[in-house]
């Protein structure tokens, strides 16, 4: 296979457009792919085209999101090329992207990958998750981005994290009914956060900016219960209601919807899959790509900037994409060193100062162990394959390690999701089990295709559909 | 050992299955056994069982570095089938097809052997006449092999498409009846289980490291968790054997080539049979849980690694699409692959090695899980006495130096 284009960046949120952006300044050959209909990312989703349609989107939206138009600007401008609309379902060492577009599979060869897929949120293993009714807050915030859809039936929110506050928000001033917004994280964390409270202030703008959603939030009239715990979803067949601890009480909300949310994780698929190394990182609990201060990976020709590298929201992520380019570009001798260092000063300076930030954020929000390990037996692990903790406890009874061995007694992890919703739970719970550190359990394998491939379109035949 | 039966099961469903025992043990390592086997997949497992269950040695250990089954074992596709062309293989592989047939009352434990019938497609001229002669030489092997004509391929498999013009036409198609699937793991947690309750050993995340001789023969091996002493060693390390057998100087006539498996998403049951097609490397079965298994060719350079080039996979799917269209729409969720060992004429090696003490199976390509009650049963044999099973005497070292091949290369291109 002949070598098709320099860089080829994946993910059009802010990591990727900054990057590919950058690498198309610099001279080299980009491709920027993502499989939305137009770029944007999570962040910035249908940042274009919202950009065009006036105020009122924009402002329920946030400030954030005209910064997001800027990146889209400069992106556009660059010259790097857009592909829309595109799986990458494949990635190998070698810089061989696999695609799926409208008329099928192909496959690409890149001198340099950047990895730029964001986060996925983490999955929220609760008593009663997988019924009708009961979707992830990110998903209800997709829509209202990219349809400027809001349900009105009585909707209870419930979770933590930053984006809790804000997503809240913004369902609320769209005209969503929520009946109550439960946060989750516990009162204590406070005073275990508060060492890092003040160097965190002086990182920027974002912690008076989440104060800031989180007052709009107090104040919007929803009832707010803080320090709430315990949560169980009830219903037959789909949700009728939601029972809470809040503070010593049990609380039961009437509801048809419940939107969770317990914070984000790196989307690890395509850098596990290309065989980069990923480390457990234990106050994010979750796994991450092993990378130098620029991005780069265990493989040499494969970068990871963004979300998907680490949480640390989109300035953070626009600024790693600007690093992550340069070193592909002094890599490939397209900038020399004097180049490279000129151009990072900027970037490398923000993310050191956004540390103390993260840090935390971090200590704040760290998941609860309940949410990374349900305590009940009853509750469903892999929604896929209907394996629920109990049995996974059982299983880690008998001796079995790993989640790649469990797979074998199981099959959690090998539904139609490939373990991207229940990965994360059946290592921490092994962990758990057998008292390991969850970085000794491992991770489930991951294997190609990320993304479910059909026949029709992997053997490059049109789709009669 | 906890038997298990109806009644058993109606027991633990009661106390919500809380009480089964484990199925086998988790000893630590001895320092010294009559015999070790390394290696814990099915044919490893399963030679461990009957040379405890056969010959009575059940101070023996079966080391394996990963968990068992973890190797090729767990990671195939599972076709069973005995109607190979020559006399010695149809001799070994039939004497496997006839123990899965009672395996799982053997071991008391579901194997889920399912006899669905697996049917081997001609595209061209070549293969009707290659079938043809295998039909005739398994008939007189007294191995079943049946001719069907496409419409009667189309009956016994609905989905098949059998229209002259395509690139790949249907002329026509053996049927083995005896063949079809077994469900893997199961294989090797019934051997392991049927093994602990004779008193092997058989211990996990235990590598071997080296192999310690004493001139010409063996006396003990190393491992990540110590020296173990033992006068006789058997390998069944399958894709790794060539590792292994260097660790005691012996260079094997192997090669290792990364084979590719994909499955879908699940859907109800459309698909009755196996389905195989050597010209475009193509294998097709539904699993009990309603997804469909493909099989891949090899890859065509020799490889470590567990994945193999995606471009096999679309020649693969390209094939599979034309003889079934119904499947353009179904969605793969998963690909993998394992390191297999291939010798020169395709067939396996089962023997004695020129270290005393230091026994071989090996070679098994793309195509030993078929094998393997039948590799299991004669390779305890083989150690125990010493000397070859009549089964597997052909299955020599020594062949690859005299010339006297099993040539299943030649008779059948791939062998699965
Ligand atoms: C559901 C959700 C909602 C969020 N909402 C907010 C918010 O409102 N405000 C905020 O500040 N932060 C929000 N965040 C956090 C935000 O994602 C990050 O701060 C920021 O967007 C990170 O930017 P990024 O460039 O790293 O990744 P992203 O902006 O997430 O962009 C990643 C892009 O990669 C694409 N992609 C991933 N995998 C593939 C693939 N295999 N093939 C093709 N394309 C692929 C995705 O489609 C996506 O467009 C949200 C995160 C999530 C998960
Ligand atoms: C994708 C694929 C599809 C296949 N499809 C079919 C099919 O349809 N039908 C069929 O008949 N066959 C098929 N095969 C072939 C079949 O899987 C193998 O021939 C068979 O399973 C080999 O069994 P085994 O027990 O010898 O090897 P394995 O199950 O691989 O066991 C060998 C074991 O040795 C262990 N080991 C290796 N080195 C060491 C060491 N140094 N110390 C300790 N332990 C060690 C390994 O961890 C492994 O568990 C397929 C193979 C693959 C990869």
């Amino acid at each position: 296979m002949s070598t098709d284009v320099d860089i080829a960046v994946i993910g059009a949120g802010p990591a990727g457009m900054t990057a590919a952006s950058t690498a198309a300044e610099a001279g080299l050959s980009c491709v920027l792919l993502d499989e939305q209909a137009e770029p944007g990312g999570q962040i910035y989703r249908a940042i274009e085209r919202l950009a065009a349609r006036g105020e009122r989107f924009a402002e329920i939206l946030g400030e954030d999101y005209a910064r997001g138009a800027a990146i889209a600007q400069r992106f556009r401008q660059s010259g790097a090329v857009c592909q829309a609309g595109v799986q990458v379902f494949d990635l190998d060492a070698d810089g061989v992207l696999g695609l799926i577009a409208d008329e099928g599979a192909r496959w690409i060869r890149a001198r340099r990958v950047i990895v730029a897929a964001g986060a996925q949120e983490r999955p929220v293993p609760v008593p009663g998750w997988t019924l009708p009714g009961v979707m992830s807050l990110g998903s209800a915030q997709t829509l209202l981005k990219s349809a400027a859809m809001v349900s009105d039936v009585p909707t209870v929110i419930a979770g933590s994290g930053p984006l809790l506050y804000l997503a809240a928000t913004q369902l609320i001033e769209a005209g969503a009914r929520i009946e109550a917004v439960l946060d989750t994280m516990p009162r204590e964390r406070y005073l275990a956060a508060a060492a890092g409270l003040p160097r965190a202030l002086m990182a920027g703008g974002e912690l008076r900016k989440g104060l800031a959603w989180k007052r709009r939030l107090k104040n919007s009239g929803v009832r707010y219960l803080s320090n709430a715990d315990a949560i169980a979803i009830a219903g037959e067949g789909r949700v009728t209601g939601l029972r809470a601890r809040v503070g010593h009480r049990d609380m039961d909300f009437a509801c048809s919807l419940v939107l969770l949310h317990e914070g984000v994780v790196p989307n690890v698929q395509l850098a596990m899959v290309a065989g980069a190394r990923h480390d457990h990182d234990g106050l994010q609990a979750c796994w991450r790509p092993v990378l130098d201060p620029f991005g780069r990976t265990t493989v040499a020709n494969i970068l990871v900037a963004g979300d998907a590298g680490g949480i640390g929201g989109a300035e953070l992520a626009a600024a790693e994409g600007e690093l992550a380019a340069c070193a592909a570009a002094y890599d490939l001798g397209c900038i020399g060193e004097r180049e490279f260092e000129r151009r990072t000063r900027v970037p490398q300076a923000l993310v050191r100062r956004k540390k103390p930030l993260r840090r935390f954020l971090d200590t704040l929000f760290r998941p609860r162990d309940e949410v990374l390990v349900p305590p009940g037996d009853d509750t469903i692990v892999c929604r896929c394959e209907e394996v629920t903790a109990g049995e996974l406890r059982r299983i880690a009874a008998l001796g079995c390690t790993g989640p790649n061995q469990s797979k074998a007694f199981s099959r959690a992890g090998m539904g139609p999701c490939q373990g991207r919703m229940c990965a994360l739970t059946i290592s921490h719970l092994l962990a758990a089990a057998h008292d390991r550190d969850p970085a000794h359990t491992g991770h489930l394998r991951l294997r190609p295709p990320v993304k479910p491939v059909t026949v029709g379109q992997m053997a490059g035949a049109p789709d009669d559909a | 050992m906890q038997r298990y039966s109806i009644v058993s099961i109606a027991r633990n469903a009661l106390t919500g299955h809380r009480n089964w025992q484990r199925a086998w043990r988790s000893p630590e390592p001895k320092p010294s056994y009559d015999a070790v086997i390394i290696g814990g997949g099915g044919h490893g497992l399963g030679t461990a069982y009957y040379l405890a269950k056969e010959h009575g040695l059940t101070n023996i250990a079966v080391l394996e570095k990963g968990w068992l089954g973890g190797g090729n074992t767990g990671r195939n596709t599972t076709i069973i089938r005995s109607n190979y062309l020559y006399d010695e293989s149809a001799a070994l592989y039939d004497h496997a097809v006839k123990l899965w047939e009672g395996l799982s009352q053997e071991l008391n434990y579901n194997t889920m052997y399912s006899p669905r019938g697996v049917m081997m497609l001609a595209h061209n001229v070549h293969d009707v006449q290659v079938f043809k002669r295998h039909i005739y030489a398994n008939r007189l092997n007294g191995v079943d092999n049946e001719w069907l004509t496409p419409e009667q391929a189309k009956a016994y498999c609905p989905p098949l498409d059998i229209r002259r013009d395509a690139r790949y036409p249907v002329m026509g198609a053996a049927l083995q009846r005896r063949g079809g699937t077994a469900r893997h793991d199961a294989v090797a947690w019934g051997y392991a289980r049927g093994a602990d309750a004779l008193g092997v050993d058989i211990i996990q995340n235990c590598e071997v490291t080296g192999i310690r001789r004493d001139g010409d023969k063996v006396i003990g091996v190393e491992t990540m968790r110590g020296y173990i002493q033992a006068p006789k060693v058997g390998v069944v390390a399958a894709g790794n054997t060539t590792v292994v057998m260097d660790m005691a100087g012996v260079r094997m006539p192997l090669e290792s080539y990364p084979l590719q498996a994909l499955v879908s998403e699940p859907v109800k049951p459309v698909f009755p049979c196996v389905v195989m097609s050597n010209t475009v490397h193509a294998y097709i079965s539904q699993s009990d849980k309603g997804e469909l298994v493909i099989g891949a060719g090899t890859d065509q350079f020799t490889s470590y690694s567990q994945r193999g080039g995606f471009h096999i996979i679309e020649h693969t799917l390209e094939a599979i699409l034309e003889l079934f269209p119904v499947f353009s729409r179904m969605r793969m969720l998963r690909q993998w692959g394992g390191i297999v060992d291939v010798t020169p004429d395709r067939s396996p090696i089962l023997a004695k090695t020129p270290v005393r003490g230091l026994y071989v199976n090996c070679g098994w390509g793309t195509g030993g899980f078929k094998a393997t009650p039948g590799s299991a049963h004669t390779f305890a044999h083989t150690i125990a006495r010493d000397e070859p099973h009549p089964i597997n005497a052909p299955f020599t070292l020594e062949r690859f130096r005299t010339g006297r091949l099993i040539d299943e290369a030649a008779a059948a291109a791939v062998a699965h």
